[in-house]
Formats: structure tokens, sequence, C-alpha cells
């Protein structure tokens, strides 16, 4: 996938409501309360590297899982894959009984307590890391 | 219409292998137990867990996490009015066995396991809900079709806590089919196990997902 010519926007954090959802709101209105802790802002992001503290994470939606319109989030490095779901699946408007899984490598779902830093060490190239989140009735 | 969603047996015990030949490689002591006829078997891991007992903590102390306690608390030297300190118990150690078996019925591996003290006493139902992580907590206790139910080991022929195997292919397939499309090598195993393990406290180590890229 070629590199979105969109801006990188903040990932807020676990308590704040995550934006709209509507996969067909634009990016610059998708913006929550600023938390304390990290600035969220559109605007272009200076390419991630391993001392910062925030990471690029792509995210991809595999089966009819919704697309998140906006795909590119700089997200704190301990950020957990459990905080990472419960955003998404607040922004996609998921209801509580259906389960998102996030994939790295396309196929292994990391642990929920697994920090997102971790996996851009392990897996991320191109100075981002990308993730597959799928949506599923698995569970009840 | 879904397609090639299940894996045969044969299938299953070769990602069980290539599974268990990386387990061995770093350490994880996963193990292939044959069935007696030696016809089919399964793999099994044994994991050994310390369990968070409040009622043991010493006064001033702040307990938590459930896999490890404090190691400079433990070998502290008691002040005049504290208690002793707690060294681990045999009472708290907790001994996880997962089995992971294939399904003729459902046609996908089912994750098996049970837990006990060191002393032989079995954790109940009740033990193992609690220990479920919060994450999936809330969703497992929506779904009584996809919950934790004890069985019979089809093996063995002993008690076991069960994952219970329906909704497998739902989750399963998505992985499955994207990774077709691009040609990618996937063991189904990994793949699952990494879904369903952290549900009952089961965490897959990042390098089986390097493995698999090796193996392309």
């Amino acid at each position: 996938m070629a590199e979105e010519p969109q801006s990188v926007f903040q990932l807020p954090p676990s308590s704040a409501a995550g934006g709209e959802g509507l996969p067909e709101v634009s990016p610059e209105i998708t913006t929550p309360e600023p938390p304390s802790s990290a600035a969220v802002s559109p605007g272009t992001e200076e390419p991630a590297g391993d001392t910062k503290k925030k990471i690029d994470i792509l995210l991809k939606a595999v089966g009819d899982t919704p697309i998140m319109k906006t795909k590119k989030w700089a997200v704190e490095r301990t950020r957990t894959i459990q905080g990472l779901i419960d955003f998404i699946k607040k922004f996609l408007k998921l209801v509580a009984s259906e389960q998102l899984f996030i994939y790295v490598n396309q196929s292994f779902a990391p642990s929920p307590d697994q920090e997102v830093g971790t996996l851009y060490e392990c897996f991320g190239s191109d100075g981002k890391l990308v993730l597959h989140y799928c949506k599923s009735q698995a569970w009840g | 219409m879904e397609e090639d969603e299940f894996i045969g047996e044969k299938t299953f015990q070769r990602c069980c292998a290539e599974f268990i030949k990386h387990s061995q490689q770093i350490g994880d002591s996963w193990e292939w137990r044959p069935s007696k006829d030696c016809s089919d078997g399964y793999m099994c891991k044994i994991h050994f867990q310390i369990k968070n007992e409040p009622v043991m903590s010493h006064p001033g102390t702040s307990t938590h996490g459930q896999t490890c306690l404090p190691m400079e608390e433990a070998f502290e030297l008691p002040s005049d009015d504290c208690e002793v300190i707690e060294a681990p118990a045999a009472s708290q150690v907790i001994k996880y066995e997962y089995h992971v078996l294939y399904s003729c019925s459902y046609q996908v591996p089912v994750l098996y396991f049970r837990a006990s003290f060191l002393d032989g006493r079995p954790l109940t139902l009740k033990d193992i809900w609690e220990g479920v992580h919060e994450f999936y907590k809330t969703r497992l206790l929506q779904g009584p079709w996809d919950t934790i139910t004890q069985q019979e080991h089809p093996i063995l022929g002993q008690p076991f806590f069960v994952l219970h195997p329906c909704k497998t292919n739902e989750f399963m397939t998505p992985v499955l089919k994207n990774s077709r499309k691009i040609n990618k090598n996937v063991n189904y195993i990994t793949s699952w196990l990494s879904i369903v393990g952290p549900v009952v406290g089961l965490n897959l180590p990042l390098s089986y997902v390097k493995a698999t890229s090796q193996d392309e």
C-alpha cells in the first residue's frame, strides 16, 4: 500500500471517546478534546525514530471489517494492544458483542498486554508498524 | 461461501510439529504427546505461575500483578512490628497445563486446559474465570455458546476445561484468506493459539511470528 498522503494523527488516550467513527468523516474533525499527556492535533508528524516516544502505526482492515478513514496514527510506545483495540472499536462504533482482533505480520495476534513499542521494534519497517485488524463475532 | 477454513488432521499435526520445533529452539516447553495407539496425539505445555494471594501480603506492601512476587520483599528481613514476610507458599503456585487437540467434529484445534495447586487441589471453574484476562471477561460472559466449559479430555479421559471451538472458523477464516491472497505462509496453530491463548493466560512469545516468516 502506498504512503498515505494524509497526516499522521495522534491517538487519544484510552479515556477519550475517539471521534465520530463514521468512515466518511474527514480527518480534520475527528479530533477529540486535547488530553493532558498527548497533544491531539492534526498535522504532519516527523518520521518516528527509535528514540521517539511515539511510533507510527498503519492500520489495515481484514475481511469485511470497516476501513478506518484515518489509517495512520502516532501512538505512545507504551500503549497496549488492548488499548488500541478499545480505541479502534470506539472509532468504528462497534457494539460490545463484536470482537476486534489485531494482527502483526498479518497472522499473529499479540496478547492484550503487549506494548506497541515492542511490536514496532520487532516488526516495524520503513518507520512504521503495520497492523491488521479484523472484526469478528468470535467470542461471547 | 467459506472455503478452506477447516484444517485436516494431517495439517494440524504438521503445524504442531513446526510449532514445537520453534518452541524447542526458544525453550518454550511445548511437546507432542502421542495417544496410546499413536494414531493421533496432542500438543502439551506445563507452566507454573505464582498466584497473587492478597491475604498473605504484609503490611505496607502493595501486591500487584499475578505472575511474580516482588523479589526484594520476599527476601527482606522482617522488622519488629511486621509479620514474617511471606515466601511463596506451596499453595500459591499454580500449575497450568495446556493441551491442543484436534477436533474431528469441528475440524479445528481445541484448547483444553487445567490448573491445580502444587498439592494437587484443582482450581475450580470460578478460579479459572477469575483468571481470564479482563479484556475478554465481558465478552465471554455474554455468550453461552462460546465459553469455558468442563469436559472429558478425549485422549486422557480426565476432566479438563475447554474453550469451545464452535466459532473458531469465524475468526480464523479472514486471517487465512488474507494471508492466502498475498501467498503468505501461515502456521494455523501459531495464529490460532495467539488468539485463543491469552484468554486463558497463555501468551505466545513474539518470536513465533518470526519463525513463521522464516518458513516462507
